[in-house]
C-alpha cells in the first residue's frame, strides 16, 4: 500500500474543487478581521461543518491513493490450474489464427475475415469443462442441480440479494426539470466518489455523463496529461504488431453496427493504443490469463498481459458517444476495462467474474422460470448458451447507445457488474413465450434474428416479472 | 399504423372504406409496399383514388387531366419552383427582397440558410467579380461548388476554388447564352467548415409533408436520417467526391462502401450524440432552427405555388450543420428516395409512407384536427404553430418516434367517434322516417276528412292527443340534452357538420339535435348510446387524442433519448 506524507495529501487538495470552495468560505467568514489565530478558524469550521467536509474530502483522497492491488492468485486452488490451461489453450489458438492469416496471404480467394483468439462461445465452452471438485459445505448459496451448465463450487451472493439490491430501478420516479438541473450542478461541484456513485445510481443527464465518469475516474484535472499520454501511445502504433490485424477485423465488425460504424477508426485507434499500453498491466483488477512465457515462442502475450479477443471494439464503441476527444474516449475505455470488464474474461471466483455472472443467472433462471429453464435444456440450446453474448459484451450491439450507456451509469453506480445479471434474466423473460414455443435450437436463432427493440427499463422490468 | 384502424373501426362506419380504395403507382419500392399494406387495390386506369406519379407526369399529363374531387395526387404543379435548385434560391432572394421592401427586415434576416448562390450562365459575371473580390481579399481557399440544374443524385457535381478549374466548362457551348441547350448550372460557395462525426461529413434528410398550400399545412416527421460519407473528410483535397459528397448514389460507387453499412443514423442518435458535445439546449436549439427553415422555405414559395386540393408533396430536405451548429439547406427533393437498403430503412419508409396517406385521409375518417398524425407532426396551419412556452421542446424533429401507440390512441378514438356519428344518423334517419310517415298518414286523413263529414270529430281528437304527446316529449329532450353526457363538446358537433348522416340512407333533410335527440329517447337501443356516450368521454379524458400535447417536459424528453425514464413503463401486450 502506497502511503502519502502531509506535502502529497496537500498537492492533492489543491487539485479540488471543493478544496478552494472550503477556502473560500473561510475567507469569506473572516473577511472583516485582520488577525487570525488557528483556533478561530477550527471554531468556525466546527460551527460551519465545514471541519466536516475537510475531513471527508481528506479520507478520500487517501483511499483513491490506495493502489488497487491486481489479482493474480485466486482463493481456490482448481480456478488457478484452470486458468493455466486457458492460456495455454489461447497460445494455440493464436498458433491456429497466425497460420490461418499466413495462409491467406498467400491465398487471396481465402479470405476468412472471422480471425479471432477466443469469442464468448469459446470462453463458456472451457468453463463448461469445469467438473465439481470436492463437494464443499462451504458455499449454501446455490442449489446443486445436475441440469446446470455451471456445477461448482464457488462462494456466490445469494441470487435474492441482487435482484433487492436492484430493485428500487422499479419504483423510480419520472425527475422533473427542476431536479435534473440540480443533478447537473450536483456532478459539476461533486467530488467524493461516494455521492457520484450515487448520483450515478439513480440518474445521469445525457450532457453530463461524460463529466461524472472522468471524475469518478480521477480524471478531471488531467486532460493534457491524458494527451500527452494518448499521443505516446499513438505514435508507438506505428511499430505493426500482428495483433493489430486482429483488432482491424475485429474493428471491421463493429462497422456494421448502425450505431458505431462512424467511429470505426476511433475505434480502432484506441485499440491499438491499448494492446500498447504497458500501464494496463499495473492498473488491471484482475489478470485475464496466469502470465506465463512459452519458450522460444513466436508470440507472447501483449504488454497488457492478456490476448485481444472478439468482439473487444465492443467496449469502446458506446464511450465514443460520451466525447469527441479521443483521448478521452481511450481514457475512459480503459479504466472501465481495468475496473469492470476485465472480470468478464477472468477466470476467477470473484462476485463479478463471468463464472460467478453466469451461475447467478442459471440461479435465477432455474427457480424462477423453471418451466423455460428445463425447455431450453431440452432442446439443446442451454440458458447460459443462449445469453453468454450479451452478458459478456454488456448488451451492446443488442440495446440502443442511450440504453448501454444506462447499463455504464448501473456499473459505476454499484462499482459491479450485477446489473448485467438483472438485465440477462430480465431479456430471458421478455422472450419466454417464444422461446418455449421453439422446437430447436434454429427455432431460437431465428427469435433473435427478427427485428427486436430491447430496453434497460423494460429488461429490469421483465426481470421482476413473476 | 392503418391497421389500427382496420381493427377498431367496423366497417360498416367508414365514410369510405379502404377495400373501395384504388392506387396507381408506377414505383415499385417501399411505395408499392405501403399501398399493399393499407389493403388498397392496384389500377391502371384512371379510376385511381390515389397515384403516386413520378414529376415527369405532373408536368407532361397533369394539365390535360381533369381530376375527380376525391382524387389525390403526390405533386404540386409548379413545384419545382421550389424543387429545383436555381428557382429555388431565385424565389428565396425574391420574398428576402419583399420582405424587406416590406420593412419586415427582422425576418428577412431569418432568410440566410443558403449559401451565396449563382445562377450560370446567366450570372456569370457577378460570380466572377465575387469570385475575384473574395481572392483579391487572400481568401484564395474559398471553394465553390457547381451543381447541374435539372439533376440529382449528386450528378455533375464538383468543387474548385480556382477559376481555372471552370474554365473547362465555361469554354464548351455550355457558356453561351445564345445556346438553349445550354445546360444551366448554380455555383455555391461551398460550406467548408461541416460539422463532423468521427472524422466523417454527414448531411440530414428531413421530410415534411405539405397538405395545402393555402393555407400552409405542414406536417414534420420526427424521424429522418444523417447521411455519412465513407471517407475522411479532408478540406484540402477537393477533388474527391467521396470525401465531399453525401448523396448514397454517389457514396454507393466508392470502393469501401458497405452495402449492409448504409451509411446511416437516425435523427435520434444523431441527437444524443450531439448532446454530449453541445449540451441539451444549444441542441433543441439547433433542432428548432431546423424546423423553422423548412417552415420558411414553404413560406417563401407560398404564393407562387399554385395550390390544389387534389395535391400534396413529401418533401425530402437535405440539410448541412455547419460546425457551429447552423442549418442551411441545400436542397429539396419533391421525391425523395422510397427505396431501401436495409430492414430498418424498410420499416421506417414504409411506415412514413402508411403516415402520409392517414393524414391524406381517403377513407374520410379523421377530424382534419389531429395536431399528431403517427410519426407527423402538425408544425404549421397558417402559421407556425407554437409549443407552449414551458415545454422542454422546441420541436419534435428528433424526437423519439412514438408512431405505434399515437395511432393505436387515434384510431380507438376515431373508431369510437365514428361509432357515435353512425348511431346518431341511424336514429335520425328512422326519426325522419316515422315523422315522414306520420305527416303523410296525417294528410290522408285530412284527405279523407275533407270528403267524409262525420270522421272529422274523430281526427280532430286524435290529432291533439298526438300533439301532446310530441310536446312532451319534448320537454324531456330539452332535460335530456342539459344532461347529455360527452357530446356536447364542440368537437363533436364538428363531426356532425363533417359527417351529416353518414350512412343514413337518402335523407338529407337538416335535422335539428333535439329532434335528433328526441329520438334517442325513443329509441329502445338508448342504454347502448348513453355507454357509447359515456365510453367515448372516458377515453376522450383518458387520452386526450385530438388534443395538442405538448412534452411533459423532461418525461418526455427522457422518452426521447430512451434512457432517463424509469418510471414503470406499461407494456402494451
Amino acid at each position: 500500500m502506497q502511503q502519502l506524507d502531509n506535502q502529497e495529501i496537500l498537492m492533492k487538495l489543491k487539485s479540488q474543487k471543493q478544496f478552494w470552495d472550503i477556502k473560500k468560505k473561510i475567507k469569506q467568514g473572516f473577511s472583516d478581521q485582520q488577525k487570525i489565530g488557528i483556533n478561530d478558524i477550527q471554531k468556525f469550521a466546527q460551527s460551519c461543518e465545514i471541519e466536516d467536509q475537510l475531513i471527508k474530502l481528506i479520507s478520500h483522497i487517501l483511499k483513491k491513493s490506495k493502489k488497487r492491488e491486481t489479482l493474480k492468485e485466486d482463493q481456490i486452488e482448481f480456478l488457478n490450474t484452470s486458468k493455466i490451461k486457458w492460456t495455454e489453450l489461447l497460445f494455440k489458438n493464436l498458433d491456429i489464427v497466425h497460420q490461418k492469416a499466413k495462409n491467406q496471404e498467400e491465398d487471396d480467394t481465402n479470405t476468412d475475415s472471422k480471425l479471432y483468439i477466443y469469442d464468448e462461445k469459446n470462453l463458456l465452452a472451457f468453463l463448461q469443462t469445469f467438473k465439481q471438485q470436492q463437494p464443499s459445505v462451504l458455499y449454501q448459496n446455490v442449489q446443486f442441480q445436475s441440469n446446470k451448465l455451471l456445477n461448482i463450487n464457488i462462494p456466490l451472493k445469494s441470487a435474492q440479494q441482487i435482484l433487492d439490491k436492484y430493485q428500487y430501478i422499479l419504483l423510480q420516479e419520472e425527475l422533473p426539470e427542476e431536479k435534473i438541473n440540480k443533478i447537473r450542478k450536483q456532478i459539476e461541484n461533486e467530488h467524493l466518489d461516494t455521492e457520484l456513485e450515487k448520483i450515478a445510481q439513480t440518474y445521469v443527464p445525457n450532457g453530463e455523463r461524460c463529466l461524472l465518469y472522468l471524475k469518478y475516474f480521477e480524471f478531471d484535472h488531467q486532460e493534457t496529461v491524458l494527451q500527452q499520454n494518448f499521443a505516446k501511445l499513438q505514435k508507438e502504433c506505428s511499430n505493426q504488431l500482428f495483433f493489430d490485424e486482429l483488432l482491424e477485423i475485429d474493428g471491421h465488425e463493429i462497422s456494421e453496427d448502425t450505431f458505431y460504424f462512424v467511429f470505426q477508426e476511433q475505434i480502432l485507434t484506441c485499440l491499438k493504443c491499448f494492446i500498447r499500453d504497458k500501464t494496463i498491466k499495473e492498473n488491471i483488477r484482475i489478470q485475464l490469463q496466469n502470465g506465463m512465457k512459452k519458450e522460444h515462442a513466436e508470440f507472447q502475450l501483449p504488454v497488457t498481459g492478456f490476448f485481444p479477443f472478439k468482439n473487444i471494439s465492443k467496449y469502446v464503441a458506446p464511450l465514443c458517444y460520451l466525447s469527441t476527444k479521443i483521448h478521452i474516449i481511450y481514457a475512459l475505455f480503459k479504466e472501465f476495462f481495468c475496473r469492470y470488464f476485465c472480470f468478464l474474461h477472468a477466470i476467477s471466483s470473484e462476485y463479478n467474474s463471468i463464472l460467478s455472472l453466469c451461475m447467478q443467472i442459471e440461479e435465477i433462471v432455474s427457480t424462477r422460470s423453471p418451466k423455460l429453464f428445463h425447455h431450453l435444456k431440452v432442446i439443446g440450446c442451454d440458458t447460459l448458451k443462449l445469453i453468454i453474448h450479451q452478458l459478456i459484451y454488456c448488451f451492446v450491439g443488442d440495446m440502443d447507445p442511450p440504453h448501454i450507456l444506462t447499463i455504464y451509469d448501473q456499473i459505476i453506480g454499484h462499482d459491479s457488474l450485477e446489473i448485467l445479471v438483472i438485465l440477462c434474466v430480465g431479456f430471458l423473460n421478455k422472450y419466454k413465450p417464444k422461446l418455449l414455443l421453439a422446437k430447436n435450437y434454429e427455432n431460437v436463432q431465428q427469435i433473435f434474428q427478427e427485428l427486436r427493440e430491447d430496453k434497460f427499463q423494460e429488461l429490469v422490468q421483465f426481470a421482476y416479472k413473476q | 399504423m392503418s391497421e389500427y384502424f382496420r381493427k377498431y373501426i367496423k366497417k360498416e362506419h367508414y365514410a369510405n372504406h379502404y377495400s373501395n380504395l384504388k392506387f396507381k403507382t408506377s414505383f415499385r419500392n417501399c411505395i408499392l409496399e405501403a399501398f399493399k399494406r393499407r389493403l388498397w387495390k392496384e389500377t391502371d386506369g384512371d379510376d385511381w383514388d390515389i397515384m403516386w406519379a413520378e414529376k415527369e407526369w405532373i408536368h407532361e399529363v397533369m394539365d390535360h387531366t381533369h381530376l375527380q374531387s376525391n382524387q389525390k395526387i403526390n405533386h404540386f404543379r409548379n413545384h419545382y419552383e421550389l424543387t429545383r435548385k436555381d428557382l429555388m434560391i431565385k424565389n428565396f432572394k425574391r420574398y428576402k427582397k419583399n420582405l424587406e421592401r416590406e420593412g419586415k427586415n427582422e425576418e428577412a434576416n431569418n432568410y440566410n440558410f443558403f449559401p451565396l448562390t449563382f445562377h450560370l450562365p446567366s450570372e456569370y459575371p457577378i460570380f466572377f467579380e465575387e469570385f475575384k473580390r473574395q481572392s483579391n481579399n487572400g481568401d484564395t481557399k474559398t471553394a465553390w461548388i457547381m451543381k447541374p440544374i435539372g439533376k440529382s443524385q449528386g450528378k455533375g457535381i464538383f468543387i474548385f476554388n480556382k477559376i481555372q478549374q471552370i474554365s473547362q466548362w465555361k469554354n464548351t457551348l455550355r457558356y453561351n447564352q445564345d445556346n438553349p441547350q445550354a445546360e444551366a448550372y448554380i455555383v455555391q460557395k461551398y460550406i467548408a467548415d461541416p460539422l463532423l462525426i468521427g472524422g466523417k461529413k454527414f448531411d440530414m434528410r428531413i421530410y415534411l409533408l405539405c397538405t395545402s398550400y393555402q393555407p400552409l399545412t405542414l406536417y414534420l416527421y420526427r424521424t429522418g436520417f444523417a447521411r455519412f460519407t465513407h471517407h475522411r473528410y479532408d478540406n484540402e483535397d477537393i477533388s474527391n467526391t467521396y470525401v465531399h459528397l453525401t448523396n448514397v448514389a454517389i457514396q454507393k460507387t466508392s470502393d469501401n462502401y458497405d452495402e449492409k453499412l448504409g451509411g446511416k443514423w437516425n435523427l435520434q442518435t444523431l441527437k444524443l450524440y450531439l448532446m454530449t458535445k453541445y449540451g441539451q439546449e444549444k441542441v433543441a436549439e439547433t433542432f428548432y432552427n431546423i424546423q423553422m427553415l423548412m417552415i420558411r422555405s414553404l413560406q417563401a414559395v407560398q404564393k407562387i405555388i399554385i395550390n390544389d386540393k387534389h395535391c400534396f408533396e413529401l418533401y425530402g430536405f437535405d440539410i448541412l450543420l455547419d460546425a457551429q451548429l447552423k442549418p442551411w439547406l441545400l436542397e429539396v427533393n419533391a421525391s425523395p428516395s422510397m427505396t431501401s437498403n436495409t430492414p430498418v430503412d424498410f420499416e421506417l419508409k414504409c411506415g412514413l409512407l402508411d403516415d402520409v396517406f392517414t393524414i391524406i385521409d381517403l377513407e374520410k375518417v379523421l377530424t382534419g384536427n389531429e395536431e399528431q398524425i403517427g410519426g407527423f407532426d402538425l408544425i404549421c396551419k397558417g402559421t407556425p404553430i407554437k409549443l407552449p412556452i414551458n415545454s422542454t421542446f422546441t420541436t419534435y424533429l428528433g424526437a423519439f418516434n412514438n408512431r405505434q401507440q399515437q395511432l393505436k390512441k387515434i384510431a380507438k378514438s376515431t373508431a369510437i367517434r365514428l361509432a357515435q356519428t353512425y348511431q346518431e344518423g341511424q336514429t335520425k334517419a328512422i326519426e325522419v322516417g316515422s315523422k315522414g310517415q306520420k305527416e303523410k298518414e296525417e294528410k290522408d286523413k285530412q284527405m279523407r276528412s275533407s270528403s267524409k263529414g262525420p270522421q272529422v270529430m274523430q281526427n280532430g281528437v286524435n290529432g291533439s292527443i298526438k300533439t301532446t304527446n310530441q310536446s312532451k316529449q319534448n320537454t324531456i329532450v330539452k332535460r335530456n340534452t342539459t344532461n347529455l353526457p360527452a357530446l356536447g363538446t364542440v368537437q363533436n358537433k364538428s363531426n356532425i357538420k363533417r359527417y351529416p348522416l353518414q350512412n343514413a340512407g337518402q335523407q338529407s333533410q337538416p335535422i335539428q339535435q333535439s329532434q335528433s335527440n328526441s329520438s334517442k329517447k325513443n329509441n329502445p337501443n338508448e342504454d347502448s348510446m348513453l355507454s357509447a356516450n359515456q365510453k367515448l368521454q372516458k377515453l376522450t379524458q383518458e387520452s386526450k387524442i385530438n388534443q395538442f400535447q405538448p412534452y411533459k417536459q423532461q418525461s418526455q424528453y427522457n422518452d426521447v433519448m430512451g434512457m432517463g425514464s424509469r418510471n414503470l413503463q406499461k407494456n402494451e401486450e
